[in-house]
């Protein structure tokens, strides 16, 4: 019975041990929610290819700061040349992990085949749809960059450009990226982990993190319960259910902007009145704490409140029922048909309790009258219905989406989801197509001023959709690390950025 | 050949996988380029004929999200499955069948009344929620095994543990029934009667008679853990097939699904060739 027990006994010890982690304070493990299927740079815009992948292992020449702005990375300097062409200086003397020099003849390679047409990398096509990007080198460390058509944010775009050396390939992925980043790609185990060990050339600054473990976990219960054992030292991205520890757990606004977009073209969306009364009918604030997270904000516009030329003036639509009513009435005296069966159509898991919202949203509008219903569709079928061109054959429809941008400027939102030819927009006005061209050729204060202009006249004069929220993510991070996550941390996680306590 | 044009075509019924590929914001430019780049701008039964064409030489296409062959995909879920299903349902037979026989012999009896109890709580477990649970109670609070993944024998502890419950539950069930009516049974009163141990009745005379329905569900069973145990596999982390091939449906990764179905089935043909051979080996009255 003795050595039962001291079996038993030594076999919890062994477990014990062997379960601890026991890492080198200078090695961080990141539990993501989905395993990397690719892990190019050029695919560096998807949220977990980006979290490994961006200013770890390939920089960009700027970056967009959320504090403070656009700022250099691999380029030291930029300069408008005028005509669409802008001149970038890059930082000498910085090499890639695989011992050549980065050169101009590198980030000209690297635009080129954002836009390859064999790979369809996610890069060229988020953020340099429609446009054409030509190179000229005009020495090792300069090269003029000119976009046709002229884009006065051409050193905000470039922020999401990973550089890659000249010689990857133009038609393939690679499995092993090589960078001129603080870490180099070590291994990637597929189903497992992907291991990344710090730089030993790097021309920036030394990291503290010498390596980091990334590990695959779907579930968010054990993404968190992993952090809380100590299995792992960052979890971006768990669900609301599961942030429990003031300790470990942070929220942040994660750049997504939950609204429902109205088809103008038709009865009675094309009224603006129904589309007034679509505002006043819904209570947003009773979502805020108990469906959604505490801390999520009521939006007024497409972009997150942190973007240049957020309009912070615009109050969202008062929670009136009565006048919703009214306005509905008034547009039916006018021959309006609002008694027209609405589709509400919501798409699933696209964000923490999205079937539980569309119902309350539904039931709000009933409430005032509308005759309306819910369509929950995977997110295939709902691209039918959120992206132009629509089917002939619809009736109107009310589309519920999430919109992310952590660029930091309307821009790479506003053409795609107001301007006549923007492939999810659901408005053909001539004054608002003006506004986002003119805004998007401005720049400074005047940019400033005239997105402000057009987020105003969106929400207060077309009033062309439903702003709902501006949401906010929780990361778990372990509490030897000195990091807070942020608004960056939904599309990229810089190891260089931890700090140990 | 049936089945792979059930699953071919199937499989295309859910839609075009460009959309799940492409950013929502990519042009229309970009999702011609990504159709014709894979194919999906062909007639249906032109893709179904260089599908099969490919077939023939055991070419089963790459992969759109991975950017390699779909075998290889699912030849690697599957070598950690089949791990998996082995080492449990080797501890789950050796279990039952012990367990079961013992509860048979003394019906009624107090084992026989504990075993019978945890065998239905066990076959009715939501497996799901036990994962979670061991999860957060012998991983977080306890921290004698890991949470989840993959590297050392004390990973594979809290899986298997669950894995384990339902199909013991059901297969004790089994033999403890087919037991009773065993050890009923005039050869074992006859061996009774001659003095045969309890031991030797059990496990020699009586078990090798009652043992032919136990295999039947234990091939049940583990054709289940074949083809994938998706729930504990998400949960734990654990690179098997089941969550390759659930991962590809979503994605309309269709080479893997359909390579992934095809080597389940053909592991699954094994196994039931094992399994009637076993068949004839426990009764030598079965000849095929």
């Amino acid at each position: 019975m003795q050595k039962f027990h001291a079996l038993i006994v030594g076999t919890i010890f062994a477990a014990t041990a062997c379960t601890t982690v026991l890492a080198a304070d200078s090695t961080v493990t990141i539990v993501l929610s989905e395993e990397l299927d690719i892990v190019d740079p050029c695919e560096a815009s998807r949220s977990n290819v980006g979290r490994v992948v961006l200013q770890n292992i390939s920089e960009t020449i700027t970056e967009l700061n959320p504090t403070e702005g656009l700022k250099p990375r691999l380029a030291d300097s930029w300069e408008d040349k005028g005509d669409g062409t802008w001149q970038f200086k890059l930082h000498p003397g910085v090499m890639f992990s695989d011992g050549t020099s980065l050169t101009a003849d590198d980030v000209a390679h690297s635009l080129a085949r954002i836009k390859s047409p064999s790979i369809s990398c996610e890069i060229g096509a988020k953020f340099f749809g429609g446009m054409e990007l030509t190179s000229k080198i005009i020495d090792d460390l300069t090269i003029d960059i000119t976009a046709d058509p002229a884009q006065p944010i051409l050193p905000l775009l470039l922020s999401t450009v990973t550089i890659v050396p000249a010689e990857s390939p133009m038609d393939s992925f690679v499995d092993k990226p090589i960078g001129t980043g603080p870490f180099i790609f070590d291994e990637y185990a597929r189903g497992q982990h992907i291991k990344l060990s710090a730089n030993p050339n790097y021309w920036g600054e030394k990291p503290a993190v010498e390596s980091a473990t990334y590990v695959f976990r779907s579930d968010s219960a054990v993404r968190a319960a992993m952090v809380a054992a100590g299995e792992a030292d960052i979890a971006p991205n768990i669900a609301l259910q599961d942030a429990v520890d003031d300790k470990m757990d942070y929220s942040y606004p994660n750049s997504e902007t939950v609204y429902l977009r109205l088809d103008h073209s038709m009865e009675p969306l094309n009224d603006v009145r129904v589309r007034q009364a679509l505002n006043h009918a819904i209570d947003r604030e009773a979502f805020v704490g108990t469906i959604l997270a505490n801390g999520t904000l009521l939006a007024t516009g497409m972009t997150p409140p942190s973007t240049i030329g957020y309009n912070h003036s615009l109050t969202p639509y008062t929670f009136d029922p009565e006048k919703a009513k009214a306005l509905l009435a008034e547009a039916k005296a006018d021959g309006v048909a609002v008694d027209t069966e609405i589709m509400l159509i919501g798409r699933t898991n696209n964000f923490g309790n999205v079937l539980e919202t569309m119902e309350a949203l539904l039931a709000m509008y009933q409430d005032v009258g509308l005759n309306m219903n819910l369509k929950m569709v995977e997110v295939a079928e709902w691209l039918e219905h959120y992206s132009n061109p629509f089917a002939e054959d619809r009736g109107p429809e009310i589309v519920e989406a999430q919109h992310d941008n952590a660029n930091g400027d309307p821009v790479f939102s506003m053409f795609f989801k107001y301007a006549s030819e923007g492939l999810q927009t659901g408005v053909r006005d001539p004054a608002l197509d003006d506004m986002i061209a003119s805004a998007t050729a401005l720049t400074g204060d005047d940019r400033k001023t005239k997105w402000e202009d057009t987020f105003k006249y969106i929400h207060e004069d077309l009033v062309a959709d439903v702003m709902l929220f501006h949401m906010v993510g929780f990361s778990r991070v372990n509490t030897r690390l000195d990091f807070a996550p942020s608004i960056r941390t939904n599309s990229e996680l810089q190891l260089s950025q931890i700090g140990f306590k | 050949m049936g089945l792979v044009i059930i699953v071919f075509f199937l499989s295309r019924l859910t839609g075009d996988p460009t959309s799940l590929y492409l950013p929502v914001d990519a042009s229309q430019e970009s999702r011609d380029q990504f159709r014709v780049i894979h194919g999906l701008n062909d007639p249906i039964l032109v893709q179904f004929g260089r599908y099969m064409g490919d077939l023939v030489r055991l070419d089963f296409g790459m992969s759109i999200r991975r950017a390699e062959p779909a075998i290889d995909s699912v030849l690697r879920g599957f070598k950690w499955t089949l791990q998996l299903a082995f080492i449990t349902m080797t501890l789950v037979t050796v279990m039952a069948i012990v367990v079961g026989s013992l509860a048979a012999f003394r019906v009624g009896g107090v084992f026989d009344r504990i075993a019978t109890f945890c065998s239905l709580i066990a076959a009715s477990a939501p497996d799901f929620w036990i994962a979670i649970v061991a999860i957060v109670v012998f991983s977080v609070n306890l921290g004698w095994v890991p949470t989840s993944g993959t590297g050392t024998p004390w990973h594979w502890i809290l899986p298997v543990s669950v894995l384990f419950i339902r199909p013991f539950g059901l297969i004790l069930q089994v033999v403890r029934g087919s037991m009773i009516t065993a050890l009923g049974s005039a050869y074992v009163k006859t061996a009774r009667a001659k003095g045969v141990g309890d031991r030797s009745i059990i496990f020699v005379h009586a078990l090798r008679n009652a043992l032919l329905p136990v295999i039947t569900v234990i091939g049940d069973q583990a054709a289940g853990l074949l083809n994938g145990a998706v729930i504990v596999e998400t949960i734990f982390g654990f690179p098997g097939v089941g969550k390759v091939m659930i991962d590809a449906i979503l994605q309309r990764d269709f080479a893997v699904v359909l390579a992934a179905i095809m080597v389940t089935a053909f592991a699954i043909f094994v196994m039931n060739l094992l399994i009637d051979i076993l068949y004839a080996v426990l009764d030598p009255r079965i000849r095929y």
